[in-house]
C-alpha cells in the first residue's frame, strides 16, 4: 500500500459520510446567523438529535420516525436559545454554552435512566436509515458516490441550493437577512424581527437534529455518550468561514469531510488513531488562519 | 433597607430562584429514571458535606473548579473569550506531571520546576490564539476551543505511546515519587494525623479536611486573594476590566488591545496550566491517566461557574463549592442508586440557562411600595442588569453604568 492508496474510490463516499451531519447543522448555524443569532449550541442540538433518534428508532423499530423526532427534539431543544435569546434577552454565547453541557448531562443521564447502558448503546432493535442507490447512476465511477446516499444525505445537498434560493430569491430570505442585518427597518416593514429570529433558531435546531439523526443511524447504528464530539463547533467555524453563504458552507464542510476520512485512512499506515482524530481540527483551525484576512477585513470595515 | 429585607429580596432575585427550579427539574429527571427524588438529593448531600470525607472531596473537587474558573474570569473580564482552558490546563498538566515524574533531582527543586513548565506551556497555548488574532485576526473564541482538541488527542497519545507502564491496569504513566507530591494539608501517615484522628475522631469534619484536601487549597487561596488585588488595584487589572466593557474606551485611553490581548491570555492559559499540574502531582491523583482531565470535566464546569459568578473572584469560588459539592454529591448518588453522576452536569446547566432567562419570582413588594412614596423606588437585584450580556458581546450591549454596583470587584 503507498500513500496515493489513500485517494481511492471509496474516498468520496467516505467524505460524503463525514461530511452530511457536518452540513446539515452548519445550514442550520447558517440560518441563525442570517437573523443575528450565534448559534454555537450546534453541537447540543446535534447530540440531542442523535439521542432522541436512536431512542425513537429503538422504540418504533422504524428509521423515519427516529428521523422525524430526532428532528423535532432538536427544534424543541433550540426554543431555549430561541426562547432566552429573543424574548428574555439572554447573552446566546451563554446560553449555548450550557445547553452544549445540559445536552451531554442529560443523554448520558437519561441512556443510563432509559437504557441502563453507559456509554454506548447498541441494539438490533434499532432501525438504521437505509441507503438509497439510485440505479446506473450510483454504479458511475467516482461521482457514484454522490448517488448512493441515504435520504438525509440527499436532503443535506438538496438544501445548498434550496436555501441559497430561499436566502437570496425569496420575500422570506429577504426578510430573514432584512432582520439580521437591519433590525429595526424590518420592524418599520411591519416585520417583527422576533418572530423571524426565533423561527430562524427552531429551523437551525432542526436541521442539527437532523444532523444527529445521520450521524447516529446513518453512519453508524448506535448512540454513543458524546458522539458529536466537536462536529457542532466545526459546523460553527464553517458558519463563520462561509460568512453564512450555503455554497461556502458546503465548501467548509466538504473540506472538513476530507480532512476526517484521510486521518481515518492513515490510520492503516500505522499513525496513531489520537493523532490522526486531531486532523479536522487542525486543518480547520489552519483554513480559519488562512481564511482570517477576511475576517481581518471585515473587522477594519466595522472599525471605519 | 434592612439586611432582612434585602435577603428577601435577594432570595426572589435570579439566582436562587434559578437554583431551586434547576433542582426541581434535576428531580423530574430522577423521576424518568426511577428514583425517587427525595431520597437522591439525600443522598447527595450526604455524599457531598453531609459527611467529613464528602466535605473533604468537595473541597478538594471545588479546587481545580474554581482555580481554572478564576482563570476563565480573568480572560472574560477583559472581554477575551477563552474557551481553550480544557487544552491548557490538560498540557500543563501533561508537561508539568512529564517534569515531575522523570526530571532528578531533589523534591525541594522539581515541585517549583514542574509548577513552573506547568504556568509556561499552559501559557505558550493560550499565547497561540491570542497571537492569531492580533495578527491575523482569528477570533479567540474559535481558535482556543479548536486548539483543545489537538491537545486532547496529543496528551492521550504521550501517555498512551511513550509513557504507559504495563504493569498496571490503567493507560498510565508510572507512579510520582511520594516526595514530588503535593502532601496533604496534614501528611496521612504522620504523627498529627495520627493527633487528629484520636482527638476528633476518624472521620469527623476536621480530621477530613486537613488529612484529605492538599496543598493546592492554599496556592488556590493565595491565587484568589492575588486575583483581587490584581483586579482593584493595578493598572491591568483596571485596563482588563474596562476593556471588557467597553474595548473602544479603552482603546481611545490609549491602551493597546494587542498586548492586553497577549497578557490576558498568558495569565489565564498559565493559571489553568497550574491548576492543571496540581491535579496530576497532587495526592491522592499520583500518574497521568489517559483522558483524565477530560473525563473529568473540570474546564467546562469551570466555565459555568464562571458565568453564574460573573467574573467576580468570591463568586467563584462560592459557586466553584457549589458545583464541586453538585458533583460529587452526583458521584455518591450514582454510586447508591444506580444513577448516571451526569445529573450533575443537567443541574448545572440549568442553572445557567435558568438564569440567562431571568427568572424571578414577581416582585410584590414593587406594587406595594408605590404606596409608599418615602421608600424609594427599588432597584432590581444588581444581577439582573447582567454582565453576562455586558462583558463580552460584540456588539455594545446597553448597559447602565449605575446598575452595576461594585466595579471594584470585578
Amino acid at each position: 500500500m503507498t500513500f496515493l492508496d489513500v485517494f481511492d474510490q471509496d474516498l468520496l463516499s467516505s467524505v460524503l459520510r463525514s461530511l452530511i451531519p457536518i452540513l446539515l447543522a452548519a445550514l442550520g448555524g447558517m440560518l441563525a446567523e442570517r437573523v443575528g443569532i450565534f448559534n454555537i449550541g450546534l453541537e447540543g442540538m446535534i447530540l440531542i438529535g442523535a439521542f432522541c433518534g436512536v431512542a425513537a428508532s429503538f422504540f418504533t423499530h422504524n428509521w423515519l420516525v427516529g428521523v422525524i423526532v430526532a428532528m423535532v427534539a432538536g427544534a424543541l431543544f433550540s426554543l431555549i436559545l430561541g426562547y432566552g435569546s429573543v424574548y428574555r434577552k439572554g447573552d446566546p454565547i451563554v446560553l449555548a454554552i450550557a445547553m452544549n453541557i445540559l445536552a451531554v448531562g442529560m443523554t448520558s443521564f437519561l441512556l443510563v435512566a432509559i437504557f441502563d447502558v453507559q456509554g454506548v448503546f447498541q441494539d438490533p432493535g434499532i432501525d438504521g436509515i437505509p441507503t438509497w442507490r439510485i440505479p446506473f447512476l450510483a454504479d458511475l465511477p467516482v461521482i457514484g458516490a454522490f448517488f448512493s446516499l441515504t435520504p438525509l444525505g440527499y436532503l443535506a445537498l438538496l438544501l445548498v441550493p434550496v436555501l441559497w434560493v430561499v436566502l437570496f430569491r425569496t420575500p422570506l430570505g429577504l426578510r430573514l437577512r432584512g432582520v439580521g442585518e437591519r433590525p429595526l427597518a424590518a420592524a418599520t416593514m411591519g416585520v417583527d424581527p422576533r418572530r423571524y429570529q426565533l423561527g430562524a433558531v427552531i429551523a437551525s435546531g432542526a436541521l442539527a437534529g437532523l444532523g444527529g439523526a445521520q450521524l447516529a443511524l446513518g453512519n453508524v447504528v448506535q448512540f454513543t455518550e458524546n458522539m458529536s464530539a466537536g462536529r457542532g463547533w466545526i459546523a460553527v467555524v464553517a458558519v463563520m468561514l462561509a460568512r453564512a453563504h450555503p455554497v461556502g458552507v458546503l465548501g467548509a464542510a466538504l473540506l472538513f469531510g476530507f480532512a476526517d476520512a484521510i486521518g481515518f485512512r492513515l490510520q492503516s499506515f500505522g499513525l496513531p488513531q489520537q493523532l490522526t482524530d486531531a486532523g479536522p481540527y487542525v486543518v480547520t483551525l489552519l483554513v480559519l488562519i488562512l481564511m482570517s484576512k477576511r475576517f481581518r477585513k471585515t473587522r477594519e470595515a466595522a472599525l471605519a | 433597607m434592612s439586611a432582612l429585607q434585602r435577603f428577601g429580596r435577594w432570595l426572589a432575585g435570579p439566582i436562587p430562584v434559578s437554583i431551586v427550579l434547576a433542582l426541581l427539574i434535576g428531580a423530574c429527571f430522577m423521576l424518568i429514571a426511577g428514583v425517587d427524588p427525595l431520597s437522591g438529593y439525600a443522598a447527595m448531600i450526604n455524599g457531598s458535606f453531609g459527611s467529613g470525607p464528602g466535605l473533604s472531596n468537595t473541597l478538594q473537587r471545588a479546587i481545580p473548579i474554581i482555580g481554572i474558573g478564576i482563570a476563565i474570569a480573568i480572560a472574560f473580564r477583559a472581554g477575551v473569550l477563552n474557551l481553550g482552558t480544557e487544552g491548557q490546563a490538560g498540557l500543563g498538566a501533561l508537561a508539568g506531571g512529564v517534569v515531575a515524574i522523570y526530571v532528578p533531582g531533589p523534591a525541594a527543586l522539581i515541585v517549583p520546576l514542574a509548577l513552573v513548565t506547568a504556568v509556561v506551556v499552559g501559557a505558550a497555548w493560550g499565547l497561540i490564539a491570542a497571537v492569531l488574532q492580533n495578527l491575523l485576526g482569528v477570533p479567540i473564541l474559535l481558535s482556543t476551543l479548536l486548539l483543545n482538541y489537538p491537545a486532547r488527542y496529543f496528551s492521550s497519545w504521550v501517555i498512551r505511546f511513550r509513557l504507559d507502564e504495563p504493569t498496571s491496569d490503567l493507560v498510565a504513566s508510572e507512579q510520582l515519587r511520594p516526595d514530588v507530591q503535593l502532601s496533604m494539608l496534614v501528611a496521612r501517615d504522620s504523627a498529627l494525623a495520627d493527633t487528629l484522628r484520636s482527638t476528633f475522631g476518624p472521620t469527623s469534619p476536621i480530621t477530613a479536611v486537613l488529612t484529605g484536601v492538599n496543598w493546592s487549597i492554599v496556592v488556590l487561596i493565595l491565587v484568589v486573594i492575588a486575583v483581587i488585588f490584581m483586579n482593584r488595584r493595578t493598572r491591568y487589572g483596571f485596563e482588563s476590566g474596562l476593556s471588557g466593557q467597553n474595548a473602544e474606551f479603552v482603546r481611545y485611553g490609549g491602551v493597546k488591545p494587542g498586548p492586553l490581548v497577549l497578557r490576558t491570555m498568558a495569565l489565564s492559559g498559565g493559571l489553568a496550566g497550574l491548576f492543571g499540574v496540581m491535579l496530576t502531582i497532587g495526592a491522592p491523583n499520583t500518574r497521568l491517566i489517559e483522558g483524565y482531565f477530560v473525563q473529568t470535566n473540570y474546564a467546562w464546569t469551570a466555565l459555568l461557574v464562571t458565568l453564574l459568578a460573573l467574573y467576580r473572584p468570591i463568586g467563584i469560588v462560592i459557586a466553584g463549592l457549589f458545583f464541586a459539592a453538585i458533583m460529587v454529591g452526583s458521584d455518591a448518588m450514582g454510586r447508591e442508586l444506580g444513577l448516571s453522576p451526569q445529573i450533575a452536569a443537567v443541574i448545572q446547566a440549568l442553572v445557567i440557562i435558568l438564569l440567562a432567562f431571568r427568572v424571578t419570582l414577581p416582585h410584590f413588594r414593587r406594587r406595594r411600595g408605590r404606596d409608599v412614596s418615602d421608600e424609594p423606588p427599588l432597584d432590581e437585584p444588581p444581577i439582573d442588569e447582567s454582565p453576562l450580556t455586558a462583558a463580552h458581546t460584540p456588539a455594545p450591549a446597553p448597559v447602565d453604568p449605575a446598575a452595576e454596583p461594585k466595579e471594584s470587584e470585578r
